[in-house]
């Protein structure tokens, strides 16, 4: 059983949580669509903003170095880091040479993915998250187990109970309003005394050296606003030639992520108001190496909408933390594979091939394409399942012989007359949480032959 | 080498075939009727609309959009109403606890409600801090969808802006719509008519 199935025993063991998640996350496909079909041309614009992308990647350097340039001008400190370790290193030396001790962040998959948040804090920085998402999760320990949608998965009623242990709200309450309310309360406190505020970045501009960050509570504004140090960190990939490139992003991302025509804020970061410090680490860790997967190089468009997790059959029924990379879904079981294939091969069967998240992804990511390939590619990398191979042979010899073909396909049917224990049970996985269709009295080949069929 | 050098040495050993920058291929949505579309769409992301008529006071609308507000601030000569210039405080702190916040809008957006804001005050944080949002906007500037907002002759001349589309909102908690997350609790737009 690979290790996305084991975890998600434990998740759908909860029946009803399952179809209560699952919903909640057709629901924001449903908006998605709406949104899709009230631009007319929108078929148009993937294609372009897909084809934008491409030539974005294949003029990487260029597109980097010209932001860089441009951003500089424009009064902004510009860092690389090859790896996690000199990202988390960067932030921690503008840090200690502000003295900061109190951080103020908003949503960055990129901090996540560089385990930022534990080494600060031992190094004695407190990273505070201010999107109300992050912050629910942040204060119940837990990473999150959705892209843009980090709480996801938990019930308003465990909101309720950890915000009356660390915010002291009303006991039993759990108003969405209420407890909303009371962490913008608190984080008002937060966003007041920190004295470095830290944001991702959606889109970096190299034609004006700005970067742009979308938020619908207006955290990263507000988090921005006070302290005298701005640290924005971004993948490599998040560069895009200009406006005109912008534009097709603007329009997509918002309608494909939550269903909106845009985020409540787009802001543009081009010039550090007078007093203030304002740093951009631009990160590779592993993305320059994509590139030479020829086969893979498209995940470098993404623009982390995650309309593919939303979609995701397999993700709505099993649950973000069913996955072994810390991002989800169609989106995170290749990038995962990308990043080692030793450790997150268990993912690659979370997939039915529905190819849904290929026909939403905004950049046309052939997302789905690839989780097929990896899978024909376990082999030669020898993490194939051992029982998956030695049915794949079988299945092989028997389908090359149509001598073997057709009495096989009628002793299948001898299947529907056995005992459930028989065909249920521990040694057959498919049979775990699936039911034998019905056969047809007769095979196609046996009708064909007696002339029924034309 | 510096790791920017091991970057881009990477990126051009693994150099991927070039494309071609893509042209447009497709007409953008617009709209016939701006007014029209633009009150509806702010509707739809929770702002208010006001369309004033020639010779109406702004700062009548004002009053009348928040009658309770104790604390305005804006730095802008026509809000007579203002009882705080922000510009003239030393802290943006002081700002936490304004009611309203009254910021001029350079153009909207009809195709999504948002509207840019070019920062013309000392502190960025009114955009945000302030319970309720007043932003002033000429009703002539209005473009149809963000290929026309970006491709503006003087887009690019900002130092921090933002577009802004109605009321800060999350739906962190099973996706219910809750509206003031961290910003402003309510957002109108009042379009008024050209300066003669």
């Amino acid at each position: 059983m690979s290790s996305h199935a084991k975890a998600a025993k434990k998740f759908i063991a909860d029946r009803e949580r399952t179809a209560w998640h699952d919903q909640a996350l057709y629901f924001v496909r449903e908006k998605r669509d709406k949104m899709a079909h009230d631009v007319s041309e929108w078929e148009e614009l993937r294609e372009m903003a897909s084809r934008m992308k491409r030539h974005t990647i294949s003029n990487l350097a260029y597109y980097l170095d010209m932001f860089e340039r441009n951003a500089t001008a424009n009064g902004i400190h510009v860092h690389w880091a090859k790896d996690a370790e000199e990202h988390n290193r960067i932030v921690y030396e503008i840090i200690q040479k502000h003295g900061g001790k109190n951080l103020v962040k908003s949503k960055s998959m990129l901090s996540e993915e560089c385990g930022l948040t534990p080494y600060l804090k031992a190094r004695g920085v407190d990273a505070v998250e201010s999107d109300l998402g992050e912050r629910i999760m942040q204060l119940m320990g837990m990473p999150p187990s959705h892209i843009v949608l980090p709480a996801i998965h938990v019930r308003r009623e465990e909101v309720g109970k950890v915000f009356e242990k660390e915010l002291h709200t009303e006991p039993g309450n759990s108003d969405p309003t209420y407890l909303t309310h009371a962490a913008r309360a608190a984080l008002r406190e937060k966003f007041l005394h920190a004295d470095i505020a830290m944001t991702g970045v959606n889109f970096a501009v190299a034609s004006s050296g700005a970067f742009v960050v979308c938020t619908n509570e207006g955290n990263a504004d507000m988090g921005t606003s006070f302290p005298k140090v701005h640290i924005a960190i971004m993948g490599l990939e998040k560069v895009i030639p200009d406006y005109g490139a912008l534009s097709l992003y603007i329009r997509l991302l918002a309608r494909s992520a939550t269903g909106q025509p845009s985020t409540t804020y787009t802001s543009h970061y081009k010039k550090p108001v007078e007093g203030q410090e304002m740093h951009v680490v631009i990160v590779d860790n592993g993305r320059s190496d994509i590139l030479a997967c020829t086969e893979h190089v498209n995940m470098l468009k993404c623009i982390r909408c995650g309309s593919c997790i939303n979609t995701c059959p397999v993700y709505r029924r099993t649950g973000g933390y069913s996955y072994s990379y810390f991002i989800p879904g169609p989106v995170g079981i290749n990038l995962g594979m990308l990043k080692s294939p030793e450790k997150y091969s268990g993912n690659v069967s979370a997939c039915s091939l529905c190819y849904s998240c290929s026909n939403v992804c905004p950049v046309k990511i052939d997302l789905a394409e690839q989780i097929y390939k990896w899978r024909q590619n376990l082999a030669p990398l020898h993490l194939a399942a051992p029982s998956k191979k030695f049915m794949e042979k079988g299945m092989k010899f028997v389908m090359e012989h149509p001598g073997l073909f057709y009495p096989a396909i009628k002793a299948g049917r001898i299947a529907e007359k056995m005992p459930r224990f028989v065909l249920y049970n521990s040694l057959d996985a498919w049979g775990i949480g699936r039911e034998l269709p019905q056969f047809a009295e007769e095979t196609f080949n046996a009708m064909w032959k007696k002339g029924k069929m034309k | 080498m510096g790791s920017k050098e091991e970057i881009f040495a990477r990126i051009k050993a693994h150099g991927v075939d070039q494309v071609e920058r893509p042209e447009m291929t497709f007409t953008p949505l617009t709209f016939p009727e701006p007014l029209v579309q633009f009150e509806k769409i702010l509707k739809a992301v929770g702002a208010n609309y006001v369309l004033l008529e020639k010779g109406q006071d702004v700062n009548e609308a004002i009053r009348k959009a928040y009658p309770e507000a104790k604390t305005i601030a804006s730095n802008l000569p026509e809000v007579t109403c203002a009882t705080v210039n922000p510009d003239k405080l030393d802290d943006p702190r002081e700002l936490n606890g304004t009611d309203v916040g009254v910021i001029r809008g350079e153009f909207g957006v009809l195709e999504n409600g948002m509207v840019w804001i070019n920062q013309h005050t000392r502190y960025k944080a009114l955009f945000f801090i302030a319970e309720a949002l007043v932003v002033l906007l000429d009703r002539n500037e209005l473009v149809n969808n963000m290929h026309e907002a970006y491709a503006r002759p003087d887009f690019d001349d900002y130092g921090y802006g933002c577009f802004i589309a109605g009321p800060s909102k999350t739906a962190d908690i099973e996706q219910a719509l809750v509206i003031g997350a961290h910003g402003a609790r309510g957002v109108t737009v009042i379009l008024q008519h050209p300066p003669l």
